[in-house]
């Protein structure tokens, strides 16, 4: 037998083995459809919109109640107007609103007469985007009401609307967001979260379908099919996995890019290659726990464990650089961590492969990794002296 | 009486059983320890550790300075002064700020053009640009904010110069400028750290989460090893449905309660962690959060038929439960369905009455619809988990009825065979 008949009958054996049982397909396709119609229709509105901001009015003027109007005009805001400060703060501890914004008494009177009245208000940062956002809205619209009543007053002394503009807004920031135009938030987290999500499953089903071989006692006739050649064994087993994940890591590249329209400054092939990359480097990852591990509750205790804590130290929320040095090391040790640097030279500076080669080669440096547990891996195989479990 | 008395006894004895066994069990099993000695014990810590500096400080920045002009110096060596930004390199053009930009070497690129200089001389609207990597989102914050409030300091200043220009005094052209001054109080986090935001959110989910695995990872055992962890102790005769929900649950109760205080209050306080709220209020918390808990797992564990399906079926939720929760994406924003699904999981009140009353400093009556929600739940995963059991159990004594049954007619059938063929049916097969 040579080596290409081998693996034929790893894969052959393993597509019998998810005809017989289910939870494989059921893990795998199913659990990654369920991700992707989640992350997408939660995060669809991009940027959300309608922030429960509390108004206290004690001024309760003309000028007070078009200030809350214009507030609750904007995109982000929808005004609740309440009664009294103590009553909005409370609310604001509880979380049901995510700002209260106060207007003291004789707010209108104190700017006709240039007494320079102060608005208050208070942000719950623990919500962050809601609060920041919130925020942000807050901000803007007192400074326009105070451009607005600079208008005024300037053309009151009678200067020329040519200079207005000038004298109003001496200074203005022009900004581009790279990669992102439109800040849609839904784009940002789910194109990181779905293949977030795609690497914890490979981890989970392959250290699975490794273990079971252990747990039911199949190892050994898995090392008949291929004359006790492990090589052919895992390549074997990886060969239906890649097929696999590939196919569902594509259609997900291609439903984020080409059916959501997310921004992507490269090439979808790049993104294509990345996703690839990820999929075999992942199941690396997962053969190096099953071999050094080879009980399969305990590996897949610890692949849970790990894959989990890889969605933080990726670095697409908070950035790498912020976390202790010794985490920054660990986080390389994802294979989603060059994913993501993959997808930010390809897909937001779109900066061709001379900037994200390193990257391929990183991720197919982890490739090298279940060469160092095969002969463990075998040895549990045939022996199955480990707890069976 | 008497009668009642010994009921009671008899309930408790049963109880206290089943609790026995259960912990016995817990106890043997290295898998199950694990999830909840090292997710139960390390995560907190681990998470924390992650997020130990929440805060993006000095993102390097590259600064493209066409205007060369006093003004434009001035505005970059305040914005090289902000907590938010550090200028780390200065360009002489677009395409040098650009390649920095895409080795990586900056986060970000302020660009002066030529006329920036003339136009402030002008009066006129002088405009400068920035680029933002929007690879992380706090790289954007930074260089905007950074940017913004620079921008915005330059302009009181230049406005007051312009307005002095215009004929008004420097009084009346402060009044002018400052129409409406404003002061924002951020209490909760102040400095909008994300460590604060994120890790008070988190720490109840980690309860529910390890509880589930490891109670399903149990129940999987179980159910491998042909025992049902819904069955009755025999002396009950079916009738102790609530005994085995009670046993069962108070093992788990007991042990994360355990992890609870634990994670709610001596993990915020070893790593220095905002506590606001009073130790009892998160106390009552704790016990009403982990009853649910409790029988939210017992619920849904009765699905678990393997030890490892808890991880292969479920793992995918725990990402999912922290977006449910709405502490990042407001749950104004959240679509319906997602919305109704969301009231699934006792993370979804419980980590928001958590930062409420720990982070946010609320007291038990701001938190109360939160709570009360929580009971509601709790009541209706105690009825599902006590179902879950009776139907189980009753399909499980119908299986032996009828394997006995089975049994009996083929005895009968192999008896009048071997009869017939005189006692060599053995031999005959």
């Amino acid at each position: 037998m040579n080596l290409s008949q081998k693996i034929r009958n790893v894969v052959l054996r393993e597509l019998r083995i998810w005809a017989r049982r289910p939870i494989y397909l059921l893990g795998s396709v199913f659990v990654m459809a369920f991700c992707t119609i989640f992350y997408l229709s939660f995060l669809r509105d991009g940027v959300p919109s309608d922030l429960p901001i509390a108004v206290v009015d004690m001024d309760r003027s003309s000028v007070s109640r078009n200030f809350s109007r214009q507030l609750g005009a904007t995109q982000l805001g929808k005004v609740i107007p309440y009664e009294d400060y103590s009553s909005a703060r409370r609310d604001l501890q509880g979380g049901r609103i995510t700002a209260v914004c106060l207007i003291p008494e004789g707010f209108a009177r104190d700017i006709q007469s240039q007494r320079q009245p102060t608005c208050s208000f208070y942000v719950n940062g623990l919500y962050f985007l809601g609060g920041s956002l919130a925020w942000k809205d807050l901000l803007t619209m007192v400074n326009l009401t105070a451009g607005a009543v600079q208008r005024e007053v300037l053309r009151m002394k009678g200067v020329p609307e040519s200079r207005i503009g000038g004298l109003l807004r001496p200074v203005d920031i022009d900004v581009h967001q790279i990669g992102n135009a439109t800040m849609n938030y839904g784009a940002n987290l789910a194109n990181m979260m779905i293949p977030g999500m795609l690497q914890m499953v490979i981890i989970i089903i392959l250290i699975y379908s490794l273990g079971a071989e252990m747990k039911y006692g199949t190892g050994r006739h898995l090392l008949q099919v291929t004359e006790h050649d492990i090589f052919a064994a895992v390549a074997g087993k990886m060969t239906v996995y890649t097929l696999l994940f590939t196919m569902i890591g594509w259609s997900i590249e291609m439903i984020l890019y080409k059916w959501m329209h997310f921004p992507l400054a490269g090439r979808l092939w790049e993104m294509l290659l990345a996703c690839f990359l990820l999929v075999i480097a992942s199941e690396s990852v997962a053969v190096l726990i099953v071999g050094c591990v080879p009980v399969c509750r305990f590996a897949l205790s610890i692949g849970a464990l790990y894959s989990v804590l890889g969605l933080s130290l990726t670095g697409f929320t908070l950035p790498v650089v912020v976390m202790p040095r010794a985490l920054q090391g660990l986080s390389m040790m994802y294979p989603l961590r060059h994913y993501y640097d993959l997808y930010v030279q390809a897909g937001i500076f779109g900066s061709g492969f001379g900037a994200w080669y390193p990257q391929v080669v990183i991720l197919l440096l982890f490739c090298l990794l279940p060469f160092a547990v095969m002969p463990r891996l075998a040895h549990a195989y045939t022996y199955l002296d480990y707890e069976r479990n | 009486m008497k009668g009642t008395d010994r009921y009671l006894g008899r309930w408790f004895h049963d109880v206290l059983d089943i609790f026995n066994r259960e912990l016995k069990q817990i106890l043997h099993d290295g898998g199950v320890m694990i999830i909840f000695i090292v997710a139960g014990f390390l995560y907190p810590i681990l998470y924390n550790f992650v997020y130990k500096n929440g805060l993006l400080e000095d993102t390097p920045i590259a600064v493209v300075e066409q205007a060369s002009c006093s003004d434009t110096r001035r505005l970059i060596r305040e914005m090289d002064a902000t907590r938010e930004i550090s200028i780390a390199y200065r360009c002489v053009d677009m395409e040098e700020a650009k390649a920095l930009f895409q080795q990586r070497k900056v986060n970000g690129i302020i660009f002066f053009p030529a006329d920036f200089g003339d136009k402030l001389a002008h009066d006129e609207t002088a405009v400068f640009s920035i680029y933002a990597d929007m690879s992380s989102f706090l790289y954007y914050k930074n260089l905007l904010m950074g940017s913004e409030f620079v921008m915005l300091h330059e302009i009181n200043a230049i406005k007051i110069e312009r307005y002095a220009a215009s004929g008004l005094t420097d009084a009346e052209a402060d009044a002018a400028v400052r129409t409406v001054r404003y002061e924002d109080v951020n209490p909760y986090n102040r400095a909008f750290s994300y460590s604060i935001f994120l890790i008070s959110a988190i720490l109840m989910l980690i309860i529910q989460q390890v509880m589930f695995y490891g109670m399903s990872m149990s129940v999987g055992t179980m159910r491998e090893e042909n025992r049902s962890f819904a069955s009755l102790p025999d002396s009950l005769a079916g009738h102790g449905v609530g005994r085995v929900v009670l046993g069962r649950g108070a093992v788990y109760w007991l042990i994360f309660m355990l992890i609870g205080i634990y994670v709610a209050c001596i993990m915020p306080a070893i790593f220095r962690f905002p506590q606001r709220g009073l130790y009892g209020d998160i106390l009552v918390l704790l016990v009403i959060f982990v009853t649910d808990c409790v029988f939210f797992s017992m619920a849904w564990s009765t699905l678990v038929t393997r030890r490892e399906s808890a991880f292969i079926l479920f793992l995918f939720m725990s990402p999912v439960c922290v977006f449910l929760t709405g502490f990042s994406w407001p749950d104004t924003a959240f679509p319906g369905v997602w919305k109704v699904f969301s009231y699934l999981f006792p993370s979804t009140f419980g980590c928001k009455a958590f930062i409420n009353l720990n982070t946010a400093g609320a007291d038990l009556e701001i938190v109360s619809p939160l709570l009360r929600a929580l009971v509601v739940q709790t009541g209706i995963y105690f009825v599902l988990a006590c179902l879950a059991i009776y139907v189980e159990n009753f399909v499980l004594k119908r299986k032996n009825t009828i394997e006995e049954k089975r049994a009996a007619v083929r005895e009968r059938v192999e008896s009048r065979i071997s009869d017939r063929i005189g006692g060599n049916f053995d031999a005959g097969i």
